[in-house]
């Protein structure tokens, strides 16, 4: 049993009028992928957006609830967002490297955050970034060439790179493989097994066999309420709720 | 689970696997039927039949297993899905061997129309292979209807099985004893006894796969055991025919 990394208790989302997240309460573990499965519109983005605060640049959405990083309040006043997202960070569906060189997309954020105290350090930071989001191999000898030059697998990973590179300890992906092929998807998805060495890393997807090869803990979710938590074995072959069982097996339901 | 897949062809290869089990079951069914009835009637004709039928039992469970092999690689079943593909397979494995038990009987009949027969024998086995065919009949209806508790019920059921073959092991021990020249055809009942207290291991295990399937995890109860006979030889001198 890993350390439990983040804590929701009774959370809830409103976008409007709209009630997005009902009453959702769940651990997250440290050195685990969580895999946040459910039809379109069931909420799990958003909720993967609350533990991060993305969902505050949205005006009309309202949190309430507690979610707890390590014990503390990640929506107290106190609490910077933006020191907040270096510690959670995030991967989004379309690889989305800046308009800068493959150098510049991974030290942008140490930069900002004043990770590193000269040269040598923001180089080593670099190509451990780099490293660990297994494109090192592929780009060391172009670093400033433009990172939207590589392919759209590499751009993931560059996309993944930039997120370790401030030292998180939650990475978010949300939908992180839909815009890849096959084999970038398996680079990535290995990538996100190593990545569990070092990290809590909670992932959108909305392929089952994606939840069932990449993660340890699945969530469903359906309707904006956490219909079933669980091992991912445990979902995968029996799961215990009839709204999981309709949905993963591809009924309608 | 009764709601349908949203792909239809994913429910029409399920249903068509499971259509082909219950056939290759009730194929089994026939083949200990006939077996027994033809050692019965001494009728080696039948148990011909039996031996040839076999040959089309052992084709349907290679088609079977190509068909689950198929879903698997197409369709990747997940969860009760999973849990039905799966149970085919290891169903269709059991009821093979207990089709080929059958044969062997068939076999064994071959050789013994040819011998005195022993008295009483045949019905007894008879008797057994009818509960043993009731059984599969039972464990194949609480696979298809899904029925746990029914299931649970064959399990249970094995223990008669056992003590039949307990009862008719010490039978076929004495006339041994009683005479040596019962030992050939002896041997060969005894074997034949054995083959169907075989069986009803073999369905015993497609009743636990049901309980898998039903509930998701095999059952943990350690079911009843009739007493192993009593191995050893009894002694010359209270059964009699000692030299």
């Amino acid at each position: 049993m890993q350390d439990i990394k983040i804590t929701a208790r009774g959370v809830q989302v409103h976008y409007g009028d709209t009630h997005a997240i009902k009453d959702v309460s769940v651990d997250i573990q440290d050195n685990t992928v969580t895999a946040f499965i459910g039809p379109s519109g069931c909420g799990k983005s958003t909720f993967l957006r609350c533990l991060n605060r993305m969902n505050d640049t949205i005006d009309i959405c309202r949190v309430t609830g507690d979610i707890l990083l390590d014990g503390e309040d990640i929506y107290d006043k106190r609490v910077d967002p933006v020191q907040l997202r270096a510690k959670v960070g995030m991967v989004f569906q379309k690889p989305n490297p800046f308009p800068k060189s493959i150098y510049d997309n991974i030290a942008y954020g140490p930069r900002i955050h004043g990770l590193a105290r000269n040269k040598a350090d923001l180089d080593d930071i670099v190509e451990k970034s780099l490293r660990r989001g297994a494109i090192w191999d592929e780009v060391k000898d172009r670093l400033h060439a433009p990172g939207t030059g590589l392919s759209g697998g590499q751009q993931q990973r560059l996309c993944i790179a930039r997120a370790v590179a401030t030292e998180p300890e939650v990475l978010l992906m949300d939908e992180p493989c839909s815009a890849l092929d096959p084999i970038a998807t398996a680079q990535v998805e290995e990538l996100i097994d190593e990545l569990r060495e070092n990290y809590s890393v909670v992932i959108v997807t909305h392929s089952m066999q994606q939840a069932a090869r990449v993660s340890q803990k699945t969530a469903f979710f359906h309707l904006g309420n956490l219909v079933e938590f669980g091992d991912t074995d445990q979902i995968f072959t029996n799961p215990s709720d009839p709204r999981t069982e309709s949905y993963i097996t591809g009924r309608i339901g | 689970m009764t709601d349908q897949h949203i792909a239809s062809a994913f429910d029409r290869d399920l249903e068509e696997v499971q259509a082909h089990l219950m056939k290759m079951g009730g194929m089994v069914e026939d083949a200990i039927r006939e077996s027994a009835k033809s050692l019965k009637r001494r009728d080696e004709e039948l148990a011909e039949l039996v031996r040839k039928n076999d040959k089309k039992i052992d084709a349907l469970d290679l088609q079977i297993q190509e068909e689950c092999a198929r879903v698997l690689a197409l369709r990747q079943p997940i969860a009760s899905d999973l849990r039905t593909v799966l149970t085919v397979m290891k169903v269709a494995a059991n009821l093979e061997r207990i089709g080929d038990y059958a044969k062997n009987m068939a076999k064994r009949t071959s050789v013994l129309v040819h011998m005195q027969p022993i008295d009483g024998a045949s019905g007894a086995i008879k008797r057994m292979s009818t509960e043993a065919q009731q059984m599969l009949s039972d464990a194949l209806d609480a696979f298809i209807r899904r029925d746990a508790d029914l299931a649970q019920d064959v399990r249970h059921r094995d223990l008669e099985i056992d003590q039949m073959y307990n009862a008719l092991f010490r039978e076929f021990l004495t006339f041994m004893m009683e005479d040596p020249r019962n030992i050939s055809s002896c041997m060969h009942l005894h074997f034949i006894a054995k083959n169907i207290e075989r069986m009803g291991d073999h369905v015993t295990s497609i009743a636990d796969q049901v309980i898998y399937l039903v509930k998701g995890e095999l059952p943990d109860e350690a079911r009843p055991k009739g007493n192993a006979p009593n191995y050893e030889i009894p002694v010359a001198d209270t059964v009699g025919g000692g030299k």
